[in-house]
């Protein structure tokens, strides 16, 4: 009888510790760029977090590959820029990985830009006009306001998902946010000097970084949305340059710097190339320091 | 071949495109997504088994839309639109329904689709990077090989990608040759059984190996009295236009890989794509044959490697070598045959959604269909117009 009773007891423990595991069970989480990685990361340090691209991948050209569905297979919540920026992909990923629960934003799918109000939006898009998104520029992760705003939704989102953690969920979120809100007049005081500087720049791609702190980018390295620079257009872009007001020709970290290298030597302009994103140069390992690197960047070449 | 073979009116055309785009919730064009794909080319030879005759001709039209239906089911119509010699026939590719919401990793689909057997054969033709399928498709699955049937696939929780399935057709377009008409076909005649790993290599790489197995229930061959047992679409009168396979047998197992790579894993500027896939089909021979009339070899078996180079975001170049290596029935005994075709391809890209190719093929046959040593040059355009399509891997 006593080996009984310690079966039952060690039955308790296990069924206990089981219990315990599946109420704090930890979210498994697939980002579709490292920016939303990074921010689930604050928010839900315990969570086990995959992010499917890069700094240095365009995110507007994934292949829908085997490991993305095998990851998506397993999520519980799907964390991606949206706007249409995933359009290629993220459908496929979906469809072949038979995961019912990230299939729609009632549950386990999230989109940042259905949280805020999205720039350059279109009333009608035609293909003419290059690979552009109706829906606004998805690249939104730049304006610091707009992604707090990402920051509280998603943890509703996480409270929603996992009950049972919403007490660290709002904790996590009210450290990031105190963090981020004294972050924020810091950066801008460093940025205070970019303030009105005219910049040529690959895409739209820091659009709301340029936006935030009064940056113009009064020409694209781009002729048209997503197509890959020209001779001509370059040309033209180094008659613009002449003018003599442009700081820099500015690129992002998955983008080609030939043609912005071209336009630099013929223009003697300094070419910047910022990090797209965490990882995408050494010093961006989190927002905080993905922030400071690229306005120490941009300052750097004042 | 059970296709919807109806004359297609400019105006049916145009109603099928535009009355969609009325439903849509919005008028950011992506629910339902529509698109088309055109398709059109100049060619001084025809390949053998191929859809598309030589000189100027368009190649399949396609008119897709799909939508989730509610929360439970997608929903998915392709009609390719086909010319051939002066007629104009609408053909349904895909009309399938597939869940959405099943649980474990598991779902079912249903209705007309693209087999999952093989690496190429779920894509749609307008995503190759040449202008027809490999011989080994054109010989043993009709070009590619869509049918009314059922899947049911399941997706393994693991972190190395494992999916498996299982799917049952009705099979017409690969019965064996009936020229009596008096063979009582199986109704289900198609069962596939298949399975994919895949995963990747660092940031730079992606991989798939796939197995499959197609059962075929009408596959075999029955005893000719006379004739040419081997030419299905030559008996339909539809030479170049059948997408009937033309060597079929009870059994046909298939292996494929395809290997992906680009430089920090950002397919933008460049990447390189290696595929293969190999076929054998067994037990085509009539159960009732002469011992002293089987073939030498008892199976037919096909195979190709491509390899695709995209070097700016504008241009690619590709390589195929495939080759056949089939029986052929004459009267009452059988005669090896042999393909063999090598392909080089050239194709700019104004953008992600157009493509302009420029192909040679090389074709060295040994007793098929009179080719012995052919050159065949094709230029193509494909342009895809509404919504942007999510491909596959």
């Amino acid at each position: 009888m006593r080996i009984n009773s310690n079966l039952a007891k060690l039955a308790a423990v296990a069924l206990s510790v089981a219990y315990t595991g599946l109420a704090h069970a930890e979210l498994n989480v697939f980002a579709c760029e490292p920016e939303y990685a990074a921010l689930t990361k604050e928010l839900a340090p315990t969570a086990s977090i995959y992010s499917a691209t890069t700094a240095l991948q365009d995110p507007h050209q994934v292949q829908a590959r085997p490991s993305l569905i095998a990851k998506m297979r397993q999520a519980d919540l799907v964390v991606c820029a949206g706007a249409d920026l995933e359009i290629g992909w993220l459908p496929m990923l979906q469809m072949k990985s038979a995961n019912a629960n990230v299939r729609s934003t009632d549950q386990g799918l999230f989109f940042a830009a259905d949280q805020i109000e999205t720039l350059d939006k279109l009333a009608s898009v035609d293909r003419s006009m290059g690979d552009v998104h109706a829906k606004g520029n998805p690249h939104l992760h730049f304006d610091p306001t707009r992604l707090l705003k990402v920051a509280t939704a998603l943890t509703a989102k996480m409270v929603q998902l996992d009950p049972a953690g919403a007490a660290d969920y709002q904790k996590s979120l009210a450290d990031f946010s105190t963090r981020w809100q004294a972050a924020i007049p810091r950066w801008e005081e460093q940025a205070k000097g970019l303030q009105g500087k005219k910049v040529i720049a690959y895409h739209s791609s820091f659009k709301y970084l340029f936006n935030w702190i009064g940056i113009e980018q009064v020409a694209d390295l781009e002729p048209k949305p997503g197509l890959a620079p020209t001779s001509g257009h370059l040309a033209s872009l180094l008659s613009r340059a002449e003018q003599g007001d442009i700081l820099a020709v500015i690129v992002a970290s998955y983008q080609d710097e030939r043609g912005a290298k071209w336009l630099g030597e013929k223009a003697n302009l300094p070419v910047v190339m910022l990090p797209m994103s965490v990882g995408g140069n050494d010093s961006s390992k989190d927002l905080f320091s993905l922030y400071d690197s690229v306005i120490s960047l941009l300052n750097g070449v004042k | 071949m059970t296709v919807l073979n109806t004359r297609m009116s400019l105006v049916a055309l145009a109603c099928a495109l535009v009355s969609p785009t009325l439903l849509a919730e919005d008028s950011s064009l992506t629910n339902p997504a529509i698109s088309a794909v055109l398709n059109g080319y100049y060619q001084t030879g025809e390949r053998p088994l191929a859809e598309s005759p030589d000189g100027f001709g368009l190649g399949e039209t396609e008119l897709a839309m799909s939508a989730n239906i509610d929360d439970m089911f997608y929903g998915k119509v392709t009609a390719v639109v086909e010319s051939h010699d002066g007629e104009t026939e609408l053909n349904l590719e895909e009309a399938f329904i597939q869940t959405m919401a099943m649980p474990a990793g598991f779902s079912i689909r249903g209705g007309r689709f693209l087999s999952d057997i093989g690496y190429l054969n779920n894509q749609h033709l307008h995503t190759d990077a040449f202008t027809d399928r490999p011989i080994v498709y054109r010989a043993f699955l009709g070009g590619h090989y869509f049918d009314d049937g059922v899947r049911l696939n399941y997706v393994a929780p693991t972190d190395l990608y494992w999916t498996m399935g299982i799917e049952a057709f009705k099979g017409d377009s690969l019965r064996a040759a009936d020229e009596h008409g008096e063979r009582e076909f199986k109704k289900v005649g198609i069962y596939t059984l298949y399975s994919k790993i895949g995963g990747d290599i660092g940031d730079n790489s992606s991989w798939q190996a796939g197995l499959s197995y197609l059962r075929n229930e009408n596959g075999q061959m029955t005893a000719h009295e006379e004739g040419d047992g081997h030419d299905e679409a030559t008996e339909d009168g539809e030479a170049g236009h059948s997408h009937a396979a033309s060597y079929t047998g009870k059994n046909t197992y298939g292996a494929d890989f395809v290997y992906k790579w680009a430089p920090n894993g950002n397919y933008k500027y460049q990447n390189l794509t290696l595929s293969g896939e190999y076929y054998r089909v067994s037990d085509f021979t009539p159960v009732d044959l002469h011992p002293e009339d089987a073939p030498s070899q008892d199976y037919h078996q096909g195979w190709y490697l491509s390899s695709v180079y995209q070097f700016t975001p504008s241009w690619s170049a590709g390589l195929r070598y495939g080759e056949v290596d089939t029986q052929e029935l004459h009267d009452d005994h059988f005669h090896g045959q042999k393909l063999k075709e090598s392909e080089v391809t050239l194709a700019w890209h104004s953008s992600h959604f157009s493509t302009v190719r420029f192909q040679y093929t090389h074709q060295k046959g040994t007793n098929f269909d009179g080719i012995e040593d052919d050159n065949i040059f094709t230029i193509q355009y494909i342009m895809s117009l509404g919504a942007h399509g999510a491909h596959q891997f």
